[in-house]
């Protein structure tokens, strides 16, 4: 008897033990795939949102489909990009966000221009570095620092420009906002409504600003004596209406 | 040895017995013949349709769907019409959450359709050719609504018009039927339509009382269908195409007109069938006006009324008075104050005091605050409708004034009160001065002369709990005033529903008449607005001159409101993102001031500074992930 349940334990573990050992043949992914997103005329890498509405990098793995659903990760706040868990593939790689799309159509769906990057990964751990050079709808640079007002309520210059020649993303500017939040995520999903001065503009109202040196004040009086930072978005009515921002700044509450 | 042979025998004997009759259809499993072959089968397969009709009624919301009982985040909550405290900011609708299968459900629906088309036909020997035609045509108007709810949320769907088989061993890539362009599905639509039309009476012969389709009720719906891609054609910006060219957002500009005129064409089927509900009416008398406009969703034999969705205790019912009535008014098991109306809503209405800029006005010209004897006294001429649509501080509702105060302000009043805060602020009021409550339980306040008075009103509005008129407004409409406190229950009320009523169908023809916009229609639409506004006591326009576009949208966003319409209006105008941009809406906040013993008013944005931005990507919907992992044909939407 005790014989029997000895051979059945045997049984019972030699069948658990090489069911388990099949259970993921494949090594998890380790390659990485990292970079930015470079604005073509200035150098610099192109601001964003953090979250969903800001650029995102696009790959199409091409090595099994000529038609495959795409594969998406978020860019970075500051326009870089960073993914480590990639597999080995070849991919058609591209960003989306506020610039000019690398993959053009026309109005009945044909694809006229596409700079889409291919890139072929093997092996493990490897890294490939990826830029994009692109052409952002609009250009945000500050002009000076920010300045605390008596009031303690925050004045802040800057300068919008065109960062595109491209006749079909030349649309009026309708939003300017100055982004008022105490981290540097800042951005139109995360700021505090009480300090974020929001202006819209409609007609050439707003484009009519292009070059100048804009001032935006903070609104609701005094700002609370914590972390604050600003940023500045503007957008055109292009694509999916995304933001184009500056760069975070901070100021010590005096 | 015997017995046995005898067993053996008796074994045979049931077993030969029983094989014969092996081939017989499954008992338990009902066929084509038991449903297809009598009218309680059909009715049957008819109940099952309509249950599942994709309509926004009682039971929609964009955060838990169609037919879910639990409605805590109302769409008036989602479109500015009003707050809540469940609904905080701009939302896509929540596919996939809760219960919710959109993709997979209204396909469902279209196969029972495709499938009641296929088979209804082999069995038309049992029914008059009449019977047999206005079943088809109601499978071709449920079928026709599904498609509309899958177009106006994704743009272009698959167009399934067969029940699709799939046989063992042959390609399932054929059952992967790709996204048409949205053209096509909204020409789809009409097409149903054009069908139950053609093949429906003029009422329905199982159900006349409007819960079941007839041909005007399909005219009705195309007119609201093709005022829909008409308004894509015209105003879309977001375009996709596929790999042939197909279309699958967005539609041509210059299909537009063709759409607009056949909502005008549809919509003036209708003439003479139906009519705006004056059974109440008066044309000298604000009460009439005001009582009409509230009769007209509860009275059975309206012929206003074109389709309706009934409920019945306990099988179908919904909570909408439970979860709506205002705070002094809850019943057993709590809820109440969910849909409470801005003041940018209140303000689209005439009769009350305003500034230039259309804002209401309650400070007097030396920036002082008005008094008042009686927070109705701001609204004493107040548009009927107005007051038929939400409950205004100290209106009278189930007997008793909705005390709606935020407030008791303890300061001077000689010289006038000024402003609590700068204009535009968006702090919190100062607490000096100020006595408020918390929540319901308060604590009386003496007045100077003796006599006590709470703090907040008893509909609130209360600082800690949201459970209150938190926008100093509570909604009217729809809510029962004969229904007991003690029957303000969820999961209880059986009040119907009219999805459609003829002030509808005016207004989409009104607006599609004004966009096509020759001498004609902008004649026809300005008639229109003028019936609708003088039924509903507001004041008619002057002339077809004075009108815009803003001016039809504005009068069908006051005439609509609450019934779930405004919410696709603002989409297919594709003016969500406009006016959800960083969007704080304002409210109307009523105090008293103990030294005046009079009532001032303070018009300010949300104190809870709930922030809406609508992302303009959400004008098409994101396909389900599921959805496209079964069919990797199916091309995600712009954004996703």
């Amino acid at each position: 008897m005790k014989k029997t349940l000895y051979y059945m334990a045997f049984c019972l573990v030699a069948i658990a033990g090489s069911s388990c050992s099949k259970t993921d043949n494949y090594p998890a992914p380790s390659n990485t795939i990292t970079g930015s997103t470079v604005d073509a005329g200035t150098g610099n890498t192109v601001q964003t949102e953090i979250g969903s509405r800001g650029t995102r990098v696009k790959l199409l793995e091409t090595s099994y489909s000529s038609d495959p659903t795409p594969y998406y990760f978020q860019s970075m706040q500051d326009g870089t990009f960073n993914d480590t868990k990639i597999f080995a593939a070849t991919y058609k790689v591209s960003v989306e966000g506020p610039f000019v799309p690398l993959v053009q159509t026309d109005n009945i769906g044909n694809v006229t221009s596409d700079q889409s990057q291919t890139i072929t990964i093997k092996g493990t751990s490897t890294v490939t570095t990826l830029n994009f050079k692109v052409e952002p709808f609009l250009r945000v640079d500050w002009v000076g620092q920010p300045v605390f007002n008596a009031d303690s309520t925050v004045t802040v210059q800057f300068k919008i420009t065109r960062g595109t020649a491209n006749a079909n993303y030349q649309q009026d500017i309708t939003n300017i906002n100055l982004y008022v939040s105490n981290t540097k995520y800042d951005g139109d999903n995360n700021y505090d409504p009480r300090y974020s001065n929001l202006v819209s503009y409609s007609g050439t109202d707003g484009t009519s600003l292009i070059g100048q040196t804009i001032t935006l004040t903070t609104t609701g009086g005094a700002l609370p004596q914590q972390d604050v930072y600003f940023r500045i978005g503007a957008r055109i009515n292009a694509r999916l209406d995304e933001y184009n921002y500056s760069t975070p700044v901070s100021i010590k509450y005096p | 040895m015997k017995r046995y042979i005898y067993i053996l025998l008796t074994i045979l004997a049931v077993c030969g017995s029983a094989c014969r009759k092996i081939n017989i259809p499954p008992p338990n499993i009902i066929q084509n013949p038991d449903v297809f072959s009598n009218t309680a089968g059909i009715q049957a397969y008819m109940a099952r349709l309509y249950s599942q009709l994709p309509i926004e009624d009682f039971r929609y919301s964009p955060q838990r769907g169609l037919n879910f009982f639990w409605i805590i985040s109302p769409t008036p909550a989602t479109t500015g019409e009003a707050l809540s405290r469940d609904q905080t900011n701009s939302m896509q609708e929540n596919f996939g959450g809760w219960n919710w299968d959109i993709w997979g459900g209204s396909y469902t629906v279209i196969h029972d359709c495709d499938y009641f088309i296929e088979t209804l036909p082999t069995y038309a020997k049992d029914f008059t050719p009449a019977q047999v035609n206005a079943w088809l045509g109601e499978a071709y108007f449920v079928r026709g609504m599904t498609y509309f709810a899958l177009v106006k949320r994704f743009g272009g769907v698959p167009i399934v018009n067969k029940t699709l088989q799939y046989t063992v061993g042959s390609d399932p890539g054929t059952l992967k039927v790709p996204r048409s362009s949205e053209k096509a599905v909204w020409d789809q639509v009409a097409s149903d339509f054009d069908f139950a039309i053609a093949n429906l009476p003029a009422v329905n012969a199982d159900y006349g009382d409007g819960s079941r389709a007839n041909k005007y009720v399909a005219a009705a719906f195309k007119s609201r269908a093709m005022l829909y891609a008409g308004s894509i054609a015209k105003y879309n910006t977001a375009t996709l195409f596929d790999g042939s060219q197909n279309q699958l957002c967005g539609i041509p500009a210059s299909a537009a007109a063709g759409y607009f005129q056949q909502a005008v064409d549809a919509a003036k089927t209708l003439d003479g069938v139906y009519s705006l509900y004056l059974k109440a009416w008066s044309a000298t008398d604000k009460a009439a006006q005001y009582q009409n406009f509230v009769n007209l969703f509860s009275d059975a034999t309206s012929p206003e009324s074109i389709f309706v969705r009934e409920y019945q205790y306990p099988n179908s019912v919904h909570g909408y008075d439970a979860y709506n009535v205002p705070r002094q008014l809850i019943g057993p098991n709590g809820y109440s104050s969910e849909v409470n109306p801005t003041l940018n809503f209140v303000e689209m209405f005439d009769g009350i005091p305003k500034n230039a800029n259309g804002t209401i006005q309650y400070l007097d010209g030396t920036g002082h605050y008005v008094l008042y004897n009686n927070t109705m006294d701001l609204f004493a001429n107040a548009e009927p409708r107005l007051r038929a649509s939400v409950i205004l501080p100290g209106d009278a509702f189930k007997g008793q004034n909705i005390e709606i105060r935020r407030a008791i302000y303890t300061g001077a009043s000689a010289g006038g009160i000024s402003p609590l805060l700068p204009a535009g602020s968006k702090s919190q009021y100062p607490s000096t001065n100020l006595v408020q409550s918390a929540n319901a339980g308060q604590t009386a306040f003496t007045l100077p002369d003796g006599t006590t008075m709470n703090p907040a009103g008893a509909s609130g509005i209360f600082t800690g709990d949201q459970t209150c008129a938190i926008s100093g407004f509570s909604v009217r409409k729809w809510l029962d005033p004969n229904l007991a406190t003690s029957q303000v229950l969820e999961n209880n009320e059986a009040q119907t529903w009219v999805e459609m009523r003829y002030a509808e169908v005016l207004l989409n023809r009104a607006e599609a008449a004004y966009e096509l916009g020759d001498g004609t229609n902008i004649t026809d639409a300005f008639n229109i607005i003028n019936q609708i506004r003088s039924r509903a006591g507001a004041i008619p326009l002057a002339s077809p001159g004075v009108m815009t576009i803003d001016t039809i949208r504005k009068e069908r966003r006051k005439e609509l409101a609450f019934e779930n319409k405004t919410y696709w209006d603002l989409r297919r105008w594709r003016i969500f993102d406009k006016e959800q941009n960083g969007t704080i809406y304002r409210v109307l906040m009523p105090f008293y001031s103990s030294t005046a013993g009079k009532y001032f008013f303070d018009a300010r944005t949300d104190e809870r500074n709930d922030v809406y931005t609508y992302d303009p990507k959400w004008y098409y919907e994101q396909i389900p992930g599921g959805a496209i992992s079964k069919s990797p044909n199916l091309i995600q939407n712009p954004g996703y």
